[in-house]
C-alpha cells in the first residue's frame, strides 16, 4: 500500500480538538492548567509548530542518535578518558550532570502538562515528543555518570544533587519549579521552551560540546550534542504560543513571562556555565569566553527572535549587558571559596596565564576579582589553607537562591536590593530579582534560602559543619581544590625568580 | 544580651556574609567581628585605617560606641563595613 506524504495528512491527523459534550470545556481544560487566558479554542487551533515530525520519523531518528551516543561511550570507556582528563574537566562533567540530569526529568513534567492541557493541538502533539526527549535526556545523563561511580562518590551526585538541600541544588530547583512545574501549559511553553531552552540550553550544550571536543572528551561532546538536537526541536513550541497570545491582546503578559524566565535562567547559568567556560576549561581549549558566547547566543540571536515576534527586549537589557561581564566572576569565586559545599572539586583557574586571559577578555579583572585572588594566593603560598575556607555563609538572594555578588576589589560595588514584605526582610541580588518578586509575591514569598533556614533553626547543629550535613555532603563528597593547589606553584616560581 | 544576625558587606570583598553579633556589641565590636571573616582572607589588611560600620549604602558611618540594640537595625539586615581614616 502506498503511503501518503507527511504533508498530505499531518495537519488533519493532529487536528485533535473536539467539542466536549459529557463535560464542560473548563472541566476538560481547567484554566489553571491550560492557561488559555480566555482565548477561544478556534484561535488555539491556528498554532503552527515550525518543526514537524511524525512518530515513526521520531523513533527512527532517536534510535539512531541513542545508538551513536552509547557506542561512542562504550568505545571510549575502554580508553578510560576520565582517568587521564584534567581534574577541572572531570569537575565540569560532575557539575553538569548534577545540575542537569534530573532537571531534564522535571522538564518532562512540563512537557507532559503541555501534552495534556494545552488547548493547541499542535502544542500537545509536539509536547508528547518533548516529553519523550526529556526522558531520554535524563536516562542518558544519569547513565553516563553512574558508570564513573567506581572512580569516586562525587559522580553519584549526577543522581543525588537535585534531591538534596545543597545550596546550588536549591537554586536549580527554585528555577525549575518556577518556570516548569508551577505554571500553566502556555506559560510553560513560553518560559521553559522559548526562554530557557532557546535562550540558554544552547549555551550549556553547544558551548560545552565545543569545549569537550577541544578537550578530547568525545563521549561528553557526543552526549550533549545528541541532547541539543532534541532541544532545538522542542524549544520551538513557545514561538507559536507567543504569536497567539500577542494576536489576542496578551502581549504584555507574554512579555512579562519572558522577562522573568530570561532573568532567572541567566542567573542560574551565571553560576553553572560561566565558571565552567571561563575558569574550568583550560585556556588553550577555550573556544570563546562566556561573555562572547552570551553575546553571540543571547544578545544577537535571542534578541532578534524577540523582535521578530513583535516583542520587546526585556526592560532590564542594559543591566543584563553589564552583568554578563561581571556576575559569573563572583559566582565562580563563591563556588571556589565555599568549595566544601559543592559536589565537585572546584578549579580556581587563576594561574598567571589564566589571569592574563581574563584581563584581556574582561578589562579590569585584575583590579577587581584579582585583588581577592591576590589575598587567597598569598595565604596559600604561606601554607595557610584554613584562611581560604569560610567559616560562615554568604548572603543569598531570595529570588535566585545564589550568593549576592557584584564587583569586589578597587571598584567595590555590591548592593543588597532588600525589600520588606508582610513583615519579612527579603534580600535580592539585583533590582531585576526584586522586580520578579514584586510582580508576583504570592508565588515566591514562602520560600526560604539556605541562610533563611539556618536562621530559622532548621540546620542543626547551627554550625558550618551542620550546614554541610544539612546539604547532604558526606566527607568524601565535599569539594576540594581540583588541582590540590598545584596552580600556586606558578606564583612561587615567579616570586622566587623576581 | 542576645545573638543578632547581620550581613557584613565588607569593603573590597566579593560577597556579604552572615555574621552573628551580640545586641550589646558596639559598632567597633561589630566591625571587628565582620573583619574576622574578610580581612586577611579575601581582603588585604589596611593597618593605617580604622574599620567602621554604616547602614547599607548610607553616606555616614554609625557612631563607634553605638550599641546594636540602640542602632535600629533589623535582624539579618545588610551593613556596610568600610575602611575609614583613623
Amino acid at each position: 500500500m502506498a503511503l501518503l506524504n507527511r504533508e498530505d495528512w499531518y495537519d488533519l491527523a493532529r487536528a485533535t480538538n473536539w467539542t466536549a459534550t459529557y463535560v464542560t470545556e473548563e472541566a476538560l481544560f481547567p484554566e489553571q492548567m491550560s492557561g488559555a487566558r480566555g482565548i477561544p479554542m478556534i484561535a488555539w487551533e491556528t498554532y503552527d509548530e515550525p518543526y514537524k515530525t511524525t512518530y515513526p520519523e521520531y523513533v527512527a531518528v532517536q534510535r539512531e542518535k541513542d545508538a551513536g551516543t552509547y557506542s561512542v561511550r562504550a568505545a571510549l570507556e575502554r580508553a578510560a578518558f576520565v582517568d587521564s582528563a584534567d581534574p577541572a574537566w572531570v569537575s565540569t562533567m560532575q557539575a553538569h550532570y548534577g545540575a542537569v540530569a534530573l532537571g531534564e526529568y522535571v522538564a518532562g513534567v512540563g512537557e507532559a502538562r503541555m501534552a495534556r492541557f494545552s488547548k493547541a493541538p499542535g502544542n500537545r502533539n509536539m509536547a508528547v515528543f518533548g516529553m519523550m526527549d526529556e526522558n531520554r535526556h535524563s536516562q542518558l545523563q544519569l547513565y553516563f555518570p553512574h558508570a564513573n561511580i567506581k572512580r569516586g562518590r562525587q559522580w553519584d551526585w549526577g543522581h543525588k544533587a537535585l534531591r538534596t538541600d545543597e545550596w546550588a541544588a536549591i537554586a536549580a530547583r527554585s528555577l525549575f519549579d518556577d518556570i516548569v512545574t508551577s505554571r500553566d501549559a502556555i506559560s510553560t511553553a513560553i518560559m521553559l521552551t522559548f526562554a530557557f531552552e532557546t535562550g540558554f540550553t544552547n549555551m550549556q550544550f553547544l558551548g560545552l560540546a565545543a569545549d569537550a571536543a577541544e578537550t578530547g572528551d568525545h563521549t561528553f561532546a557526543s552526549l550533549i550534542s545528541s541532547v541539543q538536537t532534541d532541544e532545538s526541536r522542542h524549544s520551538q513550541q513557545g514561538g507559536p504560543a507567543l504569536r497567539i497570545l500577542i494576536e489576542n491582546g496578551h502581549k504584555a503578559e507574554a512579555q512579562q513571562l519572558i522577562d522573568v524566565a530570561i532573568w532567572r535562567s541567566w542567573k542560574l547559568f551565571s553560576v553553572l556555565t560561566g565558571p565552567l567556560m571561563d575558569y574550568y576549561t583550560p585556556v588553550a581549549h577555550r573556544k570563546q569566553s562566556f561573555k562572547e558566547f552570551m553575546l553571540e547566543w543571547i544578545v544577537v540571536q535571542f534578541e532578534r527572535q524577540l523582535l521578530d515576534l513583535g516583542l520587546d527586549k526585556p526592560w532590564y537589557w542594559d543591566t543584563l549587558m553589564r552583568d554578563i561581564e561581571i556576575t559569573h566572576h563572583g559566582m565562580h569565586m563563591g563556588v571556589w571559596c565555599w568549595r566544601r559545599t559543592m559536589w565537585w572539586n572546584t578549579a580556581a583557574g587563576v594561574t598567571p596565564a589564566d589571569r592574563e586571559w581574563l584581563e584581556e577578555k574582561y578589562p579590569g579583572w585584575n583590579r577587581r576579582w584579582g585583588r581577592v585572588w591576590d589575598v587567597i594566593t598569598d595565604n596559600l603560598l604561606r601554607g595557610d589553607e584554613s584562611a581560604t575556607l569560610p567559616e560562615t555563609l554568604p548572603l543569598i538572594c531570595n529570588m535566585s537562591n545564589l550568593p549576592i555578588t557584584h564587583i569586589p576589589g578597587d571598584d567595590w560595588d555590591i548592593t543588597d536590593y532588600s525589600l520588606e514584605h508582610e513583615g519579612r526582610l527579603y534580600h535580592f541580588g539585583s533590582e531585576v530579582d526584586r522586580w520578579c518578586f514584586q510582580i508576583n509575591p504570592e508565588h515566591y514569598k514562602g520560600h526560604q534560602t539556605l541562610v533563611d533556614r539556618f536562621l530559622a533553626g532548621a540546620i542543626q547543629p547551627p554550625t558550618f559543619e551542620g550546614a554541610l550535613q544539612y546539604m547532604g555532603l558526606g566527607p568524601a563528597e565535599r569539594g576540594r581544590d581540583a588541582h590540590a593547589y598545584g596552580w600556586i606553584e606558578h606564583f612561587r616560581k615567579l616570586r622566587s625568580a623576581a | 544580651m542576645a545573638d543578632f544576625p547581620l550581613h557584613s558587606n565588607f569593603q573590597g570583598d566579593f560577597v556579604p556574609v552572615l555574621v552573628l553579633v551580640d545586641t550589646e556589641d558596639t559598632m567597633d565590636q561589630v566591625a571587628a567581628k565582620c573583619a574576622y571573616h574578610s580581612v586577611g582572607k579575601r581582603v588585604a589588611p589596611r593597618p593605617d585605617k580604622v574599620i567602621r560600620v554604616r547602614r547599607h549604602r548610607a553616606a555616614e558611618c554609625l557612631p563607634r560606641d553605638l550599641r546594636v540594640r540602640d542602632a535600629g537595625l533589623q535582624a539579618a539586615e545588610t551593613i556596610d563595613v568600610i575602611f575609614a581614616d583613623a
